[in-house]
Protein backbone atom coordinates (compact mmCIF):
# COMPACT_ATOMS: atom_id res chain seq x y z
CA UNK A 1 0.00 0.00 0.00
CA UNK A 2 2.98 2.30 0.49
CA UNK A 3 3.59 2.42 -3.23
CA UNK A 4 0.03 3.63 -3.68
CA UNK A 5 0.41 6.27 -0.97
CA UNK A 6 3.51 7.54 -2.77
CA UNK A 7 1.47 8.73 -5.76
CA UNK A 8 -0.97 10.68 -3.58
CA UNK A 9 -0.41 14.40 -2.88
CA UNK A 10 1.13 15.03 0.55
CA UNK A 11 -2.04 16.27 2.35
CA UNK A 12 -3.99 13.13 1.38
CA UNK A 13 -1.08 10.89 2.25
CA UNK A 14 -0.76 12.37 5.76
CA UNK A 15 -4.51 12.16 6.19
CA UNK A 16 -4.64 8.47 5.33
CA UNK A 17 -1.57 7.73 7.42
CA UNK A 18 -3.22 9.29 10.47
CA UNK A 19 -6.24 6.96 10.24
CA UNK A 20 -6.59 4.36 13.01
CA UNK A 21 -4.56 1.28 12.07
CA UNK A 22 -7.63 -0.98 12.04
CA UNK A 23 -9.30 1.24 9.46
CA UNK A 24 -6.21 1.80 7.37
CA UNK A 25 -5.47 -1.90 7.07
CA UNK A 26 -8.99 -2.62 5.86
CA UNK A 27 -9.19 0.30 3.47
CA UNK A 28 -10.97 -0.68 0.24
CA UNK A 29 -11.70 2.60 -1.48
CA UNK A 30 -10.72 6.23 -1.17
CA UNK A 31 -13.14 8.50 -2.98
CA UNK A 32 -12.15 12.02 -3.92
CA UNK A 33 -14.47 14.55 -5.53
CA UNK A 34 -13.46 18.10 -6.20
CA UNK A 35 -14.73 20.55 -3.54
CA UNK A 36 -16.27 17.68 -1.58
CA UNK A 37 -15.16 15.89 1.57
CA UNK A 38 -12.89 12.87 1.22
CA UNK A 39 -14.76 9.60 1.63
CA UNK A 40 -13.27 6.25 2.55
CA UNK A 41 -14.75 2.77 2.49
CA UNK A 42 -13.40 0.05 4.72
CA UNK A 43 -14.89 -3.32 5.55
CA UNK A 44 -18.61 -2.77 4.94
CA UNK A 45 -18.63 0.83 6.11
CA UNK A 46 -18.21 4.24 4.55
CA UNK A 47 -17.13 7.40 6.29
CA UNK A 48 -15.77 10.90 5.77
CA UNK A 49 -12.43 11.87 7.26
CA UNK A 50 -11.66 15.16 9.03
CA UNK A 51 -8.44 17.09 8.54
CA UNK A 52 -6.98 15.49 11.67
CA UNK A 53 -7.72 11.94 10.52
CA UNK A 54 -10.88 11.36 12.58
CA UNK A 55 -13.78 9.46 11.06
CA UNK A 56 -17.03 11.38 10.78
CA UNK A 57 -20.44 10.90 9.23
CA UNK A 58 -20.96 14.62 8.74
CA UNK A 59 -19.79 15.60 5.28
CA UNK A 60 -19.33 19.23 6.37
CA UNK A 61 -16.62 18.28 8.86
CA UNK A 62 -14.64 16.29 6.31
CA UNK A 63 -11.38 17.41 4.74
CA UNK A 64 -12.15 19.01 1.39
CA UNK A 65 -10.43 17.88 -1.82
CA UNK A 66 -9.37 21.13 -3.47
CA UNK A 67 -8.69 22.07 -7.07
CA UNK A 68 -4.97 22.31 -6.30
CA UNK A 69 -4.80 18.79 -4.91
CA UNK A 70 -6.85 17.50 -7.79
CA UNK A 71 -4.29 18.88 -10.24
CA UNK A 72 -1.43 17.34 -8.25
CA UNK A 73 -3.16 13.97 -8.08
CA UNK A 74 -3.69 13.96 -11.85
CA UNK A 75 -0.05 14.93 -12.42
CA UNK A 76 1.15 12.13 -10.18
CA UNK A 77 -1.03 9.32 -11.46
CA UNK A 78 -0.37 10.25 -15.08
CA UNK A 79 3.36 10.77 -14.46
CA UNK A 80 2.94 14.32 -15.79
CA UNK A 81 1.90 12.86 -19.15
CA UNK A 82 -1.86 12.66 -19.58
CA UNK A 83 -1.47 11.94 -23.30
CA UNK A 84 0.17 8.60 -22.53
CA UNK A 85 -3.02 7.42 -20.83
CA UNK A 86 -5.55 8.07 -23.57
CA UNK A 87 -6.59 4.41 -23.80
CA UNK A 88 -7.00 4.21 -20.04
CA UNK A 89 -8.95 7.46 -19.94
CA UNK A 90 -11.32 6.09 -22.56
CA UNK A 91 -11.98 3.11 -20.34
CA UNK A 92 -12.36 5.30 -17.28
CA UNK A 93 -9.55 4.18 -15.01
CA UNK A 94 -5.79 4.19 -14.62
CA UNK A 95 -3.78 1.39 -13.05
CA UNK A 96 -0.85 2.54 -10.90
CA UNK A 97 2.18 0.83 -9.35
CA UNK A 98 1.13 -2.20 -7.35
CA UNK A 99 -1.89 -2.90 -9.52
CA UNK A 100 -4.22 -0.49 -7.71
CA UNK A 101 -6.89 0.96 -9.90
CA UNK A 102 -8.03 4.56 -9.90
CA UNK A 103 -11.45 5.10 -11.45
CA UNK A 104 -12.12 8.55 -12.84
CA UNK A 105 -15.07 10.67 -13.91
CA UNK A 106 -15.32 14.12 -15.38
CA UNK A 107 -16.39 15.73 -18.63
CA UNK A 108 -16.48 13.24 -21.49
CA UNK A 109 -15.26 14.26 -24.93
CA UNK A 110 -17.04 12.53 -27.81
CA UNK A 111 -15.89 11.99 -31.35
CA UNK A 112 -17.87 10.20 -34.07
CA UNK A 113 -20.29 8.97 -31.45
CA UNK A 114 -17.56 7.33 -29.40
CA UNK A 115 -15.93 8.33 -26.15
CA UNK A 116 -12.61 9.94 -27.02
CA UNK A 117 -11.42 10.71 -23.55
CA UNK A 118 -12.14 12.51 -20.32
CA UNK A 119 -11.25 16.16 -19.77
CA UNK A 120 -11.53 18.01 -16.49
CA UNK A 121 -11.31 14.93 -14.34
CA UNK A 122 -12.96 15.78 -11.04
CA UNK A 123 -13.89 12.48 -9.37
CA UNK A 124 -11.49 9.75 -8.34
CA UNK A 125 -12.18 6.35 -6.89
CA UNK A 126 -8.97 4.81 -5.63
CA UNK A 127 -9.54 1.06 -5.27
CA UNK A 128 -6.97 -0.67 -3.18
CA UNK A 129 -6.00 -4.00 -4.66
CA UNK A 130 -5.34 -6.67 -2.10
CA UNK A 131 -3.33 -9.78 -2.51
CA UNK A 132 -4.80 -12.54 -0.39
CA UNK A 133 -2.61 -15.55 -0.77
CA UNK A 134 -4.25 -18.86 -0.20
CA UNK A 135 -7.85 -17.83 -0.90
CA UNK A 136 -7.96 -20.16 -3.88
CA UNK A 137 -7.18 -23.12 -1.62
CA UNK A 138 -10.88 -23.46 -0.78
CA UNK A 139 -11.90 -23.61 -4.43
CA UNK A 140 -9.03 -25.39 -6.10
CA UNK A 141 -9.87 -28.95 -4.88
CA UNK A 142 -13.20 -28.68 -6.69
CA UNK A 143 -11.64 -27.60 -9.95
CA UNK A 144 -9.54 -30.72 -10.43
CA UNK A 145 -11.70 -33.43 -11.96
CA UNK A 146 -9.50 -36.43 -11.50
CA UNK A 147 -5.84 -36.94 -10.70
CA UNK A 148 -3.66 -36.50 -13.76
CA UNK A 149 -6.38 -34.73 -15.66
CA UNK A 150 -6.52 -31.02 -16.41
CA UNK A 151 -8.19 -28.21 -14.58
CA UNK A 152 -11.93 -27.84 -15.24
CA UNK A 153 -13.06 -24.93 -17.36
CA UNK A 154 -14.37 -22.60 -14.71
CA UNK A 155 -16.54 -19.52 -14.57
CA UNK A 156 -16.35 -17.36 -11.45
CA UNK A 157 -19.57 -15.40 -10.95
CA UNK A 158 -19.76 -12.49 -8.58
CA UNK A 159 -21.16 -8.99 -8.14
CA UNK A 160 -18.57 -6.18 -8.11
CA UNK A 161 -16.35 -5.91 -5.03
CA UNK A 162 -16.72 -9.51 -3.92
CA UNK A 163 -13.20 -10.58 -4.65
CA UNK A 164 -13.34 -12.28 -8.02
CA UNK A 165 -10.13 -10.66 -9.22
CA UNK A 166 -8.44 -11.64 -5.97
CA UNK A 167 -9.63 -15.22 -6.41
CA UNK A 168 -8.48 -15.44 -10.03
CA UNK A 169 -5.08 -14.01 -9.16
CA UNK A 170 -4.58 -16.55 -6.41
CA UNK A 171 -5.77 -19.37 -8.65
CA UNK A 172 -3.13 -18.32 -11.17
CA UNK A 173 -0.51 -18.31 -8.45
CA UNK A 174 -1.48 -21.72 -7.01
CA UNK A 175 -1.75 -23.37 -10.41
CA UNK A 176 1.60 -21.95 -11.43
CA UNK A 177 3.46 -22.98 -8.27
CA UNK A 178 1.59 -26.25 -7.99
CA UNK A 179 -0.18 -27.48 -4.85
CA UNK A 180 -1.34 -30.67 -3.20
CA UNK A 181 -4.44 -30.73 -5.45
CA UNK A 182 -2.92 -29.81 -8.77
CA UNK A 183 0.59 -30.17 -10.12
CA UNK A 184 2.40 -27.06 -11.32
CA UNK A 185 1.49 -26.06 -14.86
CA UNK A 186 1.97 -23.32 -17.44
CA UNK A 187 -0.44 -20.48 -16.81
CA UNK A 188 -1.19 -17.58 -19.12
CA UNK A 189 -3.12 -14.49 -18.07
CA UNK A 190 -4.92 -12.08 -20.38
CA UNK A 191 -4.92 -8.99 -18.23
CA UNK A 192 -7.02 -6.53 -20.17
CA UNK A 193 -7.23 -4.05 -17.32
CA UNK A 194 -3.85 -4.67 -15.70
CA UNK A 195 -5.66 -5.71 -12.56
CA UNK A 196 -4.83 -9.38 -12.20
CA UNK A 197 -1.07 -9.17 -12.39
CA UNK A 198 -0.81 -5.40 -11.89
CA UNK A 199 1.90 -5.06 -14.52
CA UNK A 200 4.19 -2.04 -14.58
CA UNK A 201 6.26 -1.79 -17.77
CA UNK A 202 5.26 -5.36 -18.51
CA UNK A 203 6.49 -6.90 -15.25
CA UNK A 204 3.86 -8.34 -12.88
CA UNK A 205 3.81 -6.46 -9.57
CA UNK A 206 1.85 -9.20 -7.83
CA UNK A 207 2.88 -12.76 -7.24
CA UNK A 208 1.22 -14.74 -10.02
CA UNK A 209 3.68 -17.61 -9.91
CA UNK A 210 6.91 -18.62 -11.64
CA UNK A 211 5.33 -20.30 -14.67
CA UNK A 212 2.94 -17.53 -15.57
CA UNK A 213 2.97 -15.44 -18.74
CA UNK A 214 1.02 -12.22 -18.75
CA UNK A 215 -0.42 -10.47 -21.78
CA UNK A 216 -0.84 -7.02 -20.31
CA UNK A 217 -3.54 -4.55 -21.41
CA UNK A 218 -4.64 -6.88 -24.22
CA UNK A 219 -8.29 -7.25 -25.25
CA UNK A 220 -9.43 -10.67 -24.02
CA UNK A 221 -10.70 -12.15 -27.27
CA UNK A 222 -7.52 -11.32 -29.18
CA UNK A 223 -5.34 -12.18 -26.21
CA UNK A 224 -6.78 -15.66 -25.72
CA UNK A 225 -6.16 -16.50 -29.38
CA UNK A 226 -2.64 -15.08 -29.28
CA UNK A 227 -1.76 -17.10 -26.19
CA UNK A 228 -3.04 -20.37 -27.64
CA UNK A 229 -0.92 -19.84 -30.73
CA UNK A 230 2.25 -18.55 -29.15
CA UNK A 231 2.62 -19.60 -25.52
CA UNK A 232 1.18 -23.16 -25.39
CA UNK A 233 -0.43 -22.63 -21.97
CA UNK A 234 -2.14 -25.33 -19.93
CA UNK A 235 -4.51 -22.87 -18.34
CA UNK A 236 -5.65 -19.45 -19.54
CA UNK A 237 -7.01 -16.99 -17.00
CA UNK A 238 -9.08 -13.97 -18.00
CA UNK A 239 -11.09 -11.45 -16.02
CA UNK A 240 -14.65 -10.35 -16.74
CA UNK A 241 -15.70 -11.85 -20.03
CA UNK A 242 -18.92 -10.49 -21.48
CA UNK A 243 -18.69 -9.44 -25.11
CA UNK A 244 -19.67 -11.87 -27.83
CA UNK A 245 -16.16 -12.09 -29.25
CA UNK A 246 -14.92 -13.10 -25.79
CA UNK A 247 -17.36 -16.03 -25.92
CA UNK A 248 -16.02 -17.18 -29.28
CA UNK A 249 -12.45 -17.02 -27.98
CA UNK A 250 -13.39 -19.06 -24.88
CA UNK A 251 -15.10 -21.61 -27.11
CA UNK A 252 -12.01 -21.75 -29.31
CA UNK A 253 -9.70 -22.24 -26.32
CA UNK A 254 -11.78 -25.07 -24.89
CA UNK A 255 -11.58 -26.92 -28.18
CA UNK A 256 -7.86 -26.27 -28.43
CA UNK A 257 -7.31 -28.38 -25.34
CA UNK A 258 -6.56 -25.48 -23.06
CA UNK A 259 -8.38 -25.10 -19.74
CA UNK A 260 -9.90 -21.72 -19.18
CA UNK A 261 -10.70 -19.97 -15.94
CA UNK A 262 -12.58 -16.69 -16.24
CA UNK A 263 -15.01 -14.49 -14.37
CA UNK A 264 -18.22 -12.63 -15.10
CA UNK A 265 -20.32 -10.02 -13.31
CA UNK A 266 -23.58 -11.33 -11.88
CA UNK A 267 -25.40 -12.11 -8.66
CA UNK A 268 -25.99 -15.80 -9.31
CA UNK A 269 -25.99 -18.50 -11.95
CA UNK A 270 -29.52 -17.76 -13.08
CA UNK A 271 -28.78 -14.14 -13.77
CA UNK A 272 -25.63 -14.94 -15.72
CA UNK A 273 -27.41 -17.64 -17.73
CA UNK A 274 -29.77 -14.96 -19.06
CA UNK A 275 -27.00 -12.96 -20.65
CA UNK A 276 -26.81 -13.71 -24.39
CA UNK A 277 -23.22 -14.82 -24.81
CA UNK A 278 -22.70 -16.43 -21.40
CA UNK A 279 -26.09 -18.15 -21.55
CA UNK A 280 -25.08 -19.83 -24.78
CA UNK A 281 -21.77 -20.99 -23.35
CA UNK A 282 -23.52 -22.39 -20.29
CA UNK A 283 -26.15 -24.13 -22.42
CA UNK A 284 -23.51 -25.80 -24.52
CA UNK A 285 -21.73 -26.97 -21.41
CA UNK A 286 -18.57 -25.00 -22.04
CA UNK A 287 -17.84 -24.71 -18.34
CA UNK A 288 -17.50 -27.65 -16.00
CA UNK A 289 -17.42 -25.65 -12.79
CA UNK A 290 -19.15 -22.48 -11.60
CA UNK A 291 -17.97 -20.64 -8.53
CA UNK A 292 -20.42 -18.08 -7.14
CA UNK A 293 -19.16 -15.39 -4.77
CA UNK A 294 -20.99 -12.89 -2.60
CA UNK A 295 -20.44 -10.48 0.25
CA UNK A 296 -22.67 -12.36 2.70
CA UNK A 297 -19.84 -12.90 5.18
CA UNK A 298 -17.52 -10.20 3.91
CA UNK A 299 -15.87 -9.96 0.52
CA UNK A 300 -15.01 -13.34 -0.92
CA UNK A 301 -17.76 -15.46 0.61
CA UNK A 302 -18.12 -18.60 -1.49
CA UNK A 303 -21.85 -18.98 -2.06
CA UNK A 304 -21.51 -22.22 -3.87
CA UNK A 305 -19.65 -24.29 -6.39
CA UNK A 306 -21.66 -25.94 -9.16
CA UNK A 307 -20.78 -28.58 -11.72
CA UNK A 308 -21.48 -28.82 -15.45
CA UNK A 309 -25.15 -29.71 -14.86
CA UNK A 310 -25.53 -26.80 -12.46
CA UNK A 311 -25.64 -29.18 -9.50
CA UNK A 312 -24.28 -27.80 -6.26
CA UNK A 313 -21.05 -29.39 -5.08
CA UNK A 314 -20.53 -27.63 -1.80
CA UNK A 315 -22.67 -26.03 0.82
CA UNK A 316 -20.05 -24.19 2.79
CA UNK A 317 -20.50 -20.48 3.21
CA UNK A 318 -17.10 -19.64 4.54
CA UNK A 319 -15.48 -16.23 4.42
CA UNK A 320 -11.78 -16.01 3.72
CA UNK B 1 61.15 44.62 -27.32
CA UNK B 2 58.83 45.03 -24.33
CA UNK B 3 56.74 47.41 -26.40
CA UNK B 4 56.41 44.85 -29.15
CA UNK B 5 55.25 42.15 -26.71
CA UNK B 6 52.75 44.65 -25.25
CA UNK B 7 51.42 45.39 -28.72
CA UNK B 8 50.97 41.72 -29.51
CA UNK B 9 49.18 41.20 -26.19
CA UNK B 10 46.81 44.11 -26.80
CA UNK B 11 46.11 42.97 -30.35
CA UNK B 12 45.54 39.40 -29.22
CA UNK B 13 43.18 40.22 -26.36
CA UNK B 14 41.18 42.68 -28.44
CA UNK B 15 40.74 40.06 -31.16
CA UNK B 16 39.67 37.56 -28.53
CA UNK B 17 37.01 39.91 -27.14
CA UNK B 18 35.71 40.45 -30.66
CA UNK B 19 35.78 36.75 -31.35
CA UNK B 20 33.86 35.99 -28.15
CA UNK B 21 31.17 38.55 -28.97
CA UNK B 22 30.90 37.11 -32.45
CA UNK B 23 30.66 33.56 -31.09
CA UNK B 24 27.52 34.39 -29.19
CA UNK B 25 25.71 34.79 -32.49
CA UNK B 26 26.99 31.49 -33.82
CA UNK B 27 26.16 29.74 -30.51
CA UNK B 28 22.67 31.13 -30.46
CA UNK B 29 21.79 29.77 -33.84
CA UNK B 30 23.41 26.38 -33.21
CA UNK B 31 21.62 26.05 -29.86
CA UNK B 32 18.38 27.09 -31.47
CA UNK B 33 18.82 24.29 -33.97
CA UNK B 34 19.50 21.86 -31.10
CA UNK B 35 16.36 23.06 -29.35
CA UNK B 36 14.33 22.59 -32.53
CA UNK B 37 15.71 19.09 -32.89
CA UNK B 38 14.83 18.37 -29.26
CA UNK B 39 11.24 19.53 -29.70
CA UNK B 40 10.86 17.52 -32.88
CA UNK B 41 12.10 14.46 -31.01
CA UNK B 42 9.66 15.22 -28.22
CA UNK B 43 6.84 15.38 -30.76
CA UNK B 44 7.79 11.95 -32.08
CA UNK B 45 8.01 10.49 -28.58
CA UNK B 46 4.63 11.89 -27.62
CA UNK B 47 2.71 11.22 -30.81
CA UNK B 48 4.12 7.86 -31.84
CA UNK B 49 5.68 6.46 -28.67
CA UNK B 50 3.20 7.77 -26.07
CA UNK B 51 6.31 7.95 -23.86
CA UNK B 52 5.79 9.66 -20.49
CA UNK B 53 7.51 13.05 -20.31
CA UNK B 54 10.27 12.09 -17.89
CA UNK B 55 11.45 9.16 -20.00
CA UNK B 56 11.18 11.17 -23.22
CA UNK B 57 13.25 13.95 -21.64
CA UNK B 58 16.00 11.54 -20.57
CA UNK B 59 16.23 10.17 -24.13
CA UNK B 60 16.34 13.65 -25.64
CA UNK B 61 18.85 14.87 -23.06
CA UNK B 62 21.29 12.20 -24.12
CA UNK B 63 21.01 12.94 -27.80
CA UNK B 64 21.17 16.71 -28.21
CA UNK B 65 24.21 18.97 -27.50
CA UNK B 66 25.04 19.50 -23.86
CA UNK B 67 23.76 23.06 -23.24
CA UNK B 68 20.26 22.08 -24.31
CA UNK B 69 20.54 18.45 -23.18
CA UNK B 70 21.23 19.46 -19.59
CA UNK B 71 17.99 21.37 -19.49
CA UNK B 72 16.02 18.27 -20.45
CA UNK B 73 17.96 16.05 -18.05
CA UNK B 74 17.21 18.37 -15.13
CA UNK B 75 13.55 18.56 -16.13
CA UNK B 76 13.38 14.75 -16.22
CA UNK B 77 14.94 14.50 -12.76
CA UNK B 78 12.54 17.06 -11.32
CA UNK B 79 9.51 15.34 -12.85
CA UNK B 80 10.66 12.08 -11.32
CA UNK B 81 11.60 13.30 -7.85
CA UNK B 82 9.86 16.60 -7.01
CA UNK B 83 6.49 15.16 -6.05
CA UNK B 84 5.01 18.38 -4.78
CA UNK B 85 5.73 20.44 -7.89
CA UNK B 86 3.30 20.71 -10.78
CA UNK B 87 4.46 19.78 -14.27
CA UNK B 88 4.75 23.43 -15.23
CA UNK B 89 6.80 24.26 -12.12
CA UNK B 90 9.23 21.39 -12.80
CA UNK B 91 9.81 22.52 -16.37
CA UNK B 92 10.11 26.17 -15.43
CA UNK B 93 12.64 25.36 -12.70
CA UNK B 94 14.78 23.46 -15.23
CA UNK B 95 14.60 26.37 -17.68
CA UNK B 96 15.54 28.88 -14.98
CA UNK B 97 18.48 26.78 -13.87
CA UNK B 98 20.09 26.24 -17.24
CA UNK B 99 19.19 29.40 -19.13
CA UNK B 100 22.28 31.44 -18.07
CA UNK B 101 24.52 28.76 -19.61
CA UNK B 102 22.93 29.06 -23.02
CA UNK B 103 23.34 31.76 -25.63
CA UNK B 104 19.59 31.94 -26.09
CA UNK B 105 17.49 35.04 -25.55
CA UNK B 106 14.24 36.03 -23.91
CA UNK B 107 12.19 35.32 -27.04
CA UNK B 108 13.17 31.65 -27.02
CA UNK B 109 12.61 31.48 -23.30
CA UNK B 110 9.06 32.81 -23.67
CA UNK B 111 8.29 30.14 -26.24
CA UNK B 112 9.52 27.38 -23.90
CA UNK B 113 7.79 28.83 -20.85
CA UNK B 114 4.44 28.94 -22.59
CA UNK B 115 4.98 25.37 -23.78
CA UNK B 116 5.67 24.37 -20.16
CA UNK B 117 2.12 25.36 -19.24
CA UNK B 118 0.52 22.79 -21.55
CA UNK B 119 3.07 19.99 -21.82
CA UNK B 120 1.70 16.72 -20.49
CA UNK B 121 -1.70 18.08 -19.54
CA UNK B 122 -3.84 17.06 -22.50
CA UNK B 123 -4.37 14.42 -25.18
CA UNK B 124 -1.96 13.61 -28.01
CA UNK B 125 -3.64 15.80 -30.63
CA UNK B 126 -3.58 18.81 -28.38
CA UNK B 127 0.03 18.22 -27.39
CA UNK B 128 1.01 17.96 -31.03
CA UNK B 129 -0.69 21.26 -31.83
CA UNK B 130 1.15 23.06 -29.05
CA UNK B 131 4.49 21.50 -30.00
CA UNK B 132 4.00 22.42 -33.65
CA UNK B 133 3.23 25.99 -32.64
CA UNK B 134 6.39 26.21 -30.52
CA UNK B 135 8.44 24.69 -33.33
CA UNK B 136 7.08 27.24 -35.83
CA UNK B 137 7.97 30.07 -33.47
CA UNK B 138 11.46 28.73 -32.94
CA UNK B 139 11.92 28.29 -36.69
CA UNK B 140 11.20 31.98 -37.19
CA UNK B 141 13.61 32.85 -34.40
CA UNK B 142 16.25 30.59 -35.89
CA UNK B 143 15.88 32.32 -39.26
CA UNK B 144 16.35 35.64 -37.52
CA UNK B 145 19.36 34.32 -35.59
CA UNK B 146 20.97 33.14 -38.79
CA UNK B 147 20.56 36.53 -40.47
CA UNK B 148 22.01 38.20 -37.40
CA UNK B 149 24.87 35.76 -37.33
CA UNK B 150 25.71 36.57 -40.97
CA UNK B 151 25.54 40.26 -40.23
CA UNK B 152 27.28 40.57 -36.89
CA UNK B 153 29.54 37.59 -36.32
CA UNK B 154 32.16 38.71 -38.86
CA UNK B 155 31.67 42.32 -37.90
CA UNK B 156 32.47 41.71 -34.21
CA UNK B 157 35.44 39.60 -35.08
CA UNK B 158 36.94 42.24 -37.40
CA UNK B 159 35.92 44.99 -35.02
CA UNK B 160 37.88 43.33 -32.22
CA UNK B 161 40.99 42.98 -34.31
CA UNK B 162 40.74 46.45 -35.82
CA UNK B 163 40.02 48.00 -32.41
CA UNK B 164 43.16 46.34 -31.10
CA UNK B 165 45.07 47.62 -34.07
CA UNK B 166 43.83 51.15 -33.44
CA UNK B 167 45.00 51.04 -29.81
CA UNK B 168 48.37 49.72 -30.92
CA UNK B 169 48.79 52.44 -33.51
CA UNK B 170 47.76 55.13 -31.04
CA UNK B 171 50.15 53.81 -28.43
CA UNK B 172 53.08 53.31 -30.77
Amino acid sequence: MNELFAVLPAPIRTLLNSLPAAVRDNLEEVRLRQNQAIEIRYGQQASYVTASGQLTSNSRLGWVFTEENRQKLINQISQHSLYAFEEELKRGYITVVGGHRIGIAGRIVMEHGEVKGIREITSFNIRIAREKKGVAGKVLPYLCDAPGKGICNTLVISPPQCGKTTLLRDLARMLSYGSEWAASRKVAIVDERSELAGCLHGVPQRDVGPRTDVLDACPKAVGIMMLIRSMSPDVIIADEIGRSEDGEAVWEAIHAGVSIVCSAHGNDLLEVAQRPMLGKLIQHGAFHRYVVLSRANGAGTIQGIYDKNLKRLERAQVAW
Amino acid sequence: MVKLIGCILVLFSASMVGWQLGRRYANRSSQLRALLLALQMLETEIVFGLTPLNRAFVKIGQRVPREIGNLFQTAAELLQTARELSTQACLQAAIDKHWPQTALRKDERDVLSSLAFVLGSSDVEDQQKHLRLAITHLHALEEEARVEQGKYEKMYKSLGFLGGLLVVILMY
